[in-house]
């Protein structure tokens, strides 16, 4: 039976992928779904956070998941100053759908020519104990480098979804984009919390970075790979749902994983862009999307 | 409950160039239900954005005196009101559309001193618009009018106010609704011991639950009485509410 080894690795392997697919797609799915924010910049700073990872590694020996952890309020911070750079030249004069794409394209390009210039286009990596390792349970292998970011995709979207549904900062941020005059006679103040909302979304990027180049090695053009995928995850879930991000997550990780494993690796990056124009034509709003 | 008052005086306000309201001056005092009544266009609805914090007046007074206390109200934004105490159920509803009712009622409660009444609040709430507990998991834009006019009022009551305004509570309902809506002002009026301004054109719905009104028309206080005074005033009858 080595075709049903090979289905249930794959499939397996499938899921921990989705695991990590959900973190590199949550801040797109907030930005766009809840803030209305155009951020296609989004993958950069995932490879920006990829690089932070290394550095650290490299340098001082930390584990990619711990300086994911470190950076994820760097990571804030630098999503609020970017919300108010945006919100300054564009939300507030009511310019923001087609110049904020513009302006968040141009961001893109300086993050990824600044990697390009400080690292060159060398493939990097990082090292921990664990990585080249695997459990196995049955005839499945689960390798750690797949396992880990699996975990902590997951206990990320936990975290935002609790975030989201549980504290009153989070419902106001689901309620931001459909009427900000009316949140303020909430007593909120959309400004603040749209400026909480893109930090946090910003924030996941330092996790989702770190988990990225455990998974394998990373170069600064990297991003552009993933901006087909991530809004494959982000259309799929219904734009704005976190628990619709994990589920269409897992779906594209389990969908690649046996493209590759039947068809040959070639073809799973195809299977994001299938999956993205099958969500679009049969439910645009998603599976999840209200 | 903290005694409020609100009390604008000489308030001039408009829009750009054109001025809407000429030397409004009105008193809301604790534990009352006031009346702004007036036909469409008025400036009923800029009289309480003015108290707000929505349109800023070009003079005059608006504060809110508590416990000896007086507070100007000109210059702050309009979520300052709410922890204030100070609460508008707005024109239109505006609820969140593709929020469930309870988030939306959930999201009236963002004021810090609302936090810790929100059981307490909700179960309020819900004994006053049944509807909305057996429909808490519905899309708040999928429900009819006068649902969405309870939701609205209820969202509204979740943040502890002592001040409630209302702006046009009737407007798109069914005179049915229109009646039930506006008694169920009243009781949670006494239960709350809240202080209530509602604007209105529905004379004979508003001067139910009303101690006092005032009449505005083209930006100006026309009459003030209490409510027997104004249903007798025959200026008020023949002119204004087209009786
Ligand atoms: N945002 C606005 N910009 C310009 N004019 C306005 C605006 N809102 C209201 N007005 C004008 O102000 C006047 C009073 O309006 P409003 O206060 O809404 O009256 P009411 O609530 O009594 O119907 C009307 O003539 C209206 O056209
Ligand atoms: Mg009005």
């Amino acid at each position: 039976m080595v075709s049903l080894d090979l289905l249930l690795n794959a499939l397996a392997a499938g899921l921990l992928l989705g695991g990590f697919y959900a973190a590199v797609s949550l801040g797109i799915s907030m930005a766009f779904g809840l803030l209305d924010i155009v951020n296609i910049a989004h993958p950069v700073f995932v490879i920006l956070g990829s690089y932070a990872a290394y550095i650290m590694n490299a340098r001082f020996g930390f584990d990619p998941i711990l300086t994911g952890v470190l950076f994820t309020p760097v990571f804030y911070v630098l999503g609020v100053v970017l919300y108010r750079i945006y919100y300054a030249s564009f939300e507030r004069k009511g310019a923001e759908s087609l110049r904020g794409l513009v302006f968040f394209f141009g961001v893109l390009f300086i993050v990824e020519v600044s990697l390009l210039l400080a690292f060159g286009v060398d493939y990097r990596m990082v090292e921990a104990r664990y990585i080249g390792e695997s459990i196995h349970i049955g005839p499945v292998g689960l390798a750690y480098r797949l396992l880990v970011p699996f975990v902590v995709g997951v206990m990320l979207t936990g975290a935002l979804y609790w975030f989201l549904a549980r504290t009153f900062y989070g419902r106001a941020v689901q309620a931001v984009a459909q009427d900000a005059f009316a949140l303020r006679l909430m007593g909120a103040n959309p400004f603040k919390v749209k400026s909480i909302a893109f930090g946090l979304a910003i924030a996941t990027a330092a996790l989702a970075g770190a988990l990225l180049i455990m998974i394998g090695p990373v170069e600064p053009a990297l991003n552009r790979e993933y901006i087909g995928r991530v809004f494959a995850v982000a259309v799929l879930g219904g734009m704005g749902s976190i628990s619709g991000t994990l589920v269409a997550a897992l779906l594209l990780g389990v969908a690649e994983s046996l493209t590759a494993t039947f068809s040959g690796p070639s073809w799973s990056v195809a299977v994001s862009f299938a999956v993205l124009l099958l969500a679009l034509a049969v439910r645009p709003a998603g599976l999840f999307g209200r | 409950m903290v005694g409020s008052r609100l009390v604008l005086r000489d308030v001039e306000a408009g829009y750009g160039a054109v001025r809407v309201l000429h030397g409004v001056s009105i008193d809301v005092n604790e534990g009352e239900t006031v009346v702004l009544l007036g036909t469409n266009g008025n400036g009923k609805s800029t009289l309480i954005k003015c108290i707000m914090g929505i349109v800023r007046p070009e003079r005059g007074e608006i504060a809110l005196e508590r416990d000896g206390e007086r507070i100007d109200l000109i210059g702050r934004a309009p979520e300052d009101m709410v922890h204030l105490g100070i609460t508008l159920v707005p024109e239109g509803r505006r609820l969140f559309p593709k929020l469930t009712v309870e988030e939306n009622l959930m999201l009236g409660a963002f004021r810090a001193a609302a936090r810790r009444d929100i059981a307490k609040n909700l179960d309020l709430c819900f004994e006053a618009f049944p509807v909305l507990r057996s429909r808490r998991r519905q899309l708040a834009g999928s429900m009819s009018g006068g649902e969405q006019q309870m939701l609205a009022i209820g969202r509204a009551l979740m943040s502890t106010p002592a001040i409630l305004l209302v702006d046009e509570p009737s407007v798109g309902l069914a005179p049915l609704l229109v009646s039930r809506v506006i008694t169920t002002i009243r009781d949670l009026k006494e239960r709350y011991h809240l202080t209530v301004l509602m604007a209105e054109q529905n004379f004979n719905q508003a001067v139910k639950i009303a101690d006092r009104g005032y009449v505005i028309v083209h930006g100006q206080i026309a009459f003030e009485g209490r409510t027997e005074d104004l249903t007798e005033h025959e200026l008020v009858k023949k002119y204004y509410l087209g009786l």
